[in-house]
């Protein structure tokens, strides 16, 4: 009797909860983990859009690796974006937060207007992007001419077009600063007091107390902005359409024409399954190496001497930098 | 505790199955209501005043067919990845706008049968040049909705001032270049001529339609067309033009351009008449140039609609179809779509407008030419790789010679 009661009652503690989760479970099978599966099996298929879609086992993946060189391509542009791109956002991203965390009157107005370019779409970021960066019209070019410099031909310059792309991505900061900025003003205000009055100047207090403290939160923008550059589609799709000469023909855009355009759908799963292989393997190595720089207040006991070291040896070079500049 | 688990695996997997066989039961039963209607969707890829207009047309449709309902769907700029998803889910709409029809024929149904059915006059009145841009090989799977062929936009200012004589049908390239290398003043920065420094492939044929050439035989071969000795010298022809600094090249089509007063000719669609207007750009249009002998021949991008092959009722699409291609529909889309059926051009004297004409006698000479597109298996691969060396060929940063170039592709 008593047992039997009991059992009813983690029955209903258990099912309770589901049931309260059940509308996202059900969208979650439906629309991401039910297509995701789905597009595994089309990548074994030659699967046109009209037409009947025929078996073919691995022969998307062979030909993706064999025979189709612009797959390389678009693997180097996306990786070499990727590497522009990651530093520089995450840069941006903290000068934006360190600013907007100064106690100045009027900031909660700079702070709308840091985060205002994030939350615009994609599609008219691009086109306001597209008129900026025009070589005869544009007003990048026209700013550059009261510096006596003739600009680039930005969109059209193979060269260029890459850098272009990387300063257009760079403006939808506004959600890393923000993720930035609530870190930071997390920190207790008595460490940079106690700092001060050991005489740590504000790049000291910035060195070996913000950045030390916001890691967790450096370790999740890294991530982010890692898969947001891999996967990075709309701008190369209405800015520059993967031109010129092919030269911002990324990733994302190679698998969505093999879709869209040449209705390969198989291919394009194919494609895709492969990125995010890479993506899952690039995030694997990153949370892997967080163990030597990822400093999280819970380890402080454990490993506290060890810790001290390190950050001893640290001060040390932080100094010997400083003395040097 | 197991078999808990097994059990609300199989609670949400019934509700799972239940919610989704809702799903497709309502999706089938959606094209028949209940009182008898038929519920045709017809799927558009025009975007604002036009879609009000269409809806207009489509209410009076409606009223007078107390048997159908037609459901406008307006798409908007990604049209053909809509479609194309509609298309492979089995969901398409059984209506629908379409132009590439070649990448999408398997889709389609065919409409001879129909066609016929209504009889040679029926067909008759339509433009024939439009029919073989409506059709893949012998079947036709789409009726003429609007159209437009490209033609020499000039800057009637710019012209007065170098002390030019307006162009007239049935000019040269030489006489082109010539006019272009006047227009050209660096210093009021103006340019004879402005063309889109990655043109599309489809549209670029055209110009080795008027020199006798095409980038593949009926065949679908490439070698000794596309590289052939008449459309090498069209590419060298652009080419040059580009290094005696008579003639830019565009980042978008030319129309920027050309709203900026500097540039005194593009070659392009009817597309831009109204923005030349709101510009205030004095302009008129001619016939595109020839190479002499052979009359030019332009491209034609014509739009019409075709019906999805899984339509559950086809004989309704078709009288719809039959209304909107229809004449009064015609009339009512003359403010922004250039009519198709002869007798409409006939009582709306389209004949004598100056503008207009021009492209009316552009689409007469240009009968007879088919696109590769409409010819070869796989355009879209052909496209891109022909695109990509159109602009090594037109970008400053490149700027190869044509013969290599080309020579390249067709390896």
């Amino acid at each position: 009797m008593f047992t039997k009661k009991e059992k009813k009652f983690t029955l209903i503690r258990k099912r309770v909860p589901y049931l309260f989760i059940l509308p996202w479970i059900i969208g979650y099978i439906a629309f991401t983990l039910g297509p995701l599966a789905f597009s595994l099996v089309m990548s074994l298929f030659d699967w046109p859009i009209a037409g009947e879609a025929k078996y073919i086992g691995l022969a998307n993946f062979t030909k993706m690796f064999t025979a189709d060189p612009q797959f390389y391509n678009s693997l180097i542009i996306t990786f070499k974006f990727a590497l522009i791109f990651v530093p520089l956002n995450l840069g941006a991203a903290l000068v934006l937060a360190l600013l907007i965390t100064q106690p100045i009157k009027g900031m909660k107005f700079f702070r709308t207007i840091f985060y205002l370019p994030a939350v615009v779409s994609g599609v008219a970021v691009s086109i306001v992007w597209g008129w900026m960066f025009n070589t005869e019209y544009g007003v990048f070019n026209y700013l550059l001419s009261f510096l006596g410099i003739e600009g680039p031909m930005w969109l059209v310059d193979p060269k260029w077009a890459i850098v272009a792309i990387v300063v257009a991505s760079a403006w939808g900061v506004g959600t890393m600063m923000l993720i930035f900025y609530t870190d930071i003003k997390s920190i207790p205000q008595e460490m940079y007091e106690a700092a001060a009055i050991d005489g740590a100047g504000p790049i000291r207090q910035f060195i070996s107390i913000t950045i030390p403290t916001i890691t967790p939160t450096i370790l999740f923008n890294v991530i982010t902005s890692v898969i947001a550059a891999l996967q990075q589609l709309t701008l190369v799709l209405l800015l520059t359409g993967g031109g010129p000469l092919k030269s911002t023909y990324f990733y994302g855009l190679f698998v969505y024409n093999n879709a869209f355009k040449h209705h390969e759908l198989g291919y394009a799963s194919a494609n895709a399954w492969f990125m995010f292989i890479i993506i899952m393997l690039f995030t694997l190595m990153i949370f892997k190496s967080s163990s030597a720089w990822v400093f999280y207040e819970a380890e402080v006991k454990k490993e506290k001497k060890d810790k001290k070291e390190k950050k001893k040896k640290r001060e040390v070079k932080n100094n010997e930098d400083l003395q040097k500049a | 505790m197991k078999g808990l688990r097994v059990h609300l695996f199989l609670v949400i997997t019934l509700v799972l199955a239940l919610f989704l066989s809702a799903c497709s039961s309502s999706e089938s039963s959606g094209s028949e209501s209940q009182d008898g209607k038929v519920t045709l969707r017809f799927a558009t890829w025009d975007v604002g005043d036009d879609v009000e207009l269409q809806q207009k047309l489509i209410d009076q449709f409606n009223a007078e067919n107390t048997d159908i309902n037609v459901v406008l769907e307006a798409y908007g700029g990604d049209y053909d990845t809509k479609i194309t998803a509609g298309i492979g889910a089995k969901d398409a709409p059984d209506v629908m706008y379409m132009w590439n029809y070649p990448q999408y024929k398997d889709a389609l149904e065919p409409l001879n049968p129909y066609i016929e059915d209504r009889g040679e006059e029926y067909k008759a009145n339509f433009y024939e040049a439009l029919w073989n841009y409506n059709s893949v090989g012998d079947d036709v799977y789409g009726l003429p909705v609007g159209y437009t062929t490209h033609v020499v936009y000039y800057n009637k200012d710019l012209f007065d001032k170098a002390g030019l004589d307006y162009p007239k049908a049935g000019w040269t390239w030489d006489e082109f270049q010539a006019a272009s290398e006047k227009l050209t003043n660096k210093e009021e920065k103006t340019t004879g001529f402005a063309f889109p420094g990655k043109p599309d492939p489809y549209d670029f044929e055209m110009y080795l339609w008027g020199n006798g050439a095409s980038y593949v035989d009926e065949a679908g071969k490439l070698e000794g067309n596309l590289n052939s000795p008449e459309s090498i010298e069209t590419f060298e022809m652009f080419h040059s033009m580009l290094e005696k600094d008579i003639a830019i090249t565009s980042e978008s089509w030319g129309d920027t351009e050309m709203k900026s007063g500097k540039v005194g000719m593009i070659i392009n669609g009817a597309w831009y008449l109204s923005a030349f207007e709101e510009a205030g750009i004095n302009f008129g249009v001619v016939e595109v140039p020839s190479f002499g002998d052979t009359p030019s021949a332009s491209i034609v991008s014509s739009s019409g609609i075709a019906m999805s092959k899984d339509s559950a009722h086809k004989e309704e699409a078709f009288r719809f179809m039959e209304f909107w291609t229809g004449e009064q529909a015609n009339k009512e889309r003359l403010s922004f779509e250039l009519p198709v059926l002869k007798s409409v051009v006939e009582s709306e004297k389209l004949e004598e407008d100056a503008t207009k004409k021009v492209f009316y006698s552009m689409l007469e000479q240009s009968e007879g030419h088919t696109p590769t597109s409409f010819i070869t298996e796989d355009w879209s691969r052909l496209s891109d790789d022909l695109e990509l060396v159109f602009e090594q060929i037109f970008n400053p940063s490149t700027r190869v010679e044509p013969k290599d170039a080309i020579n390249s592709v067709v390896e």
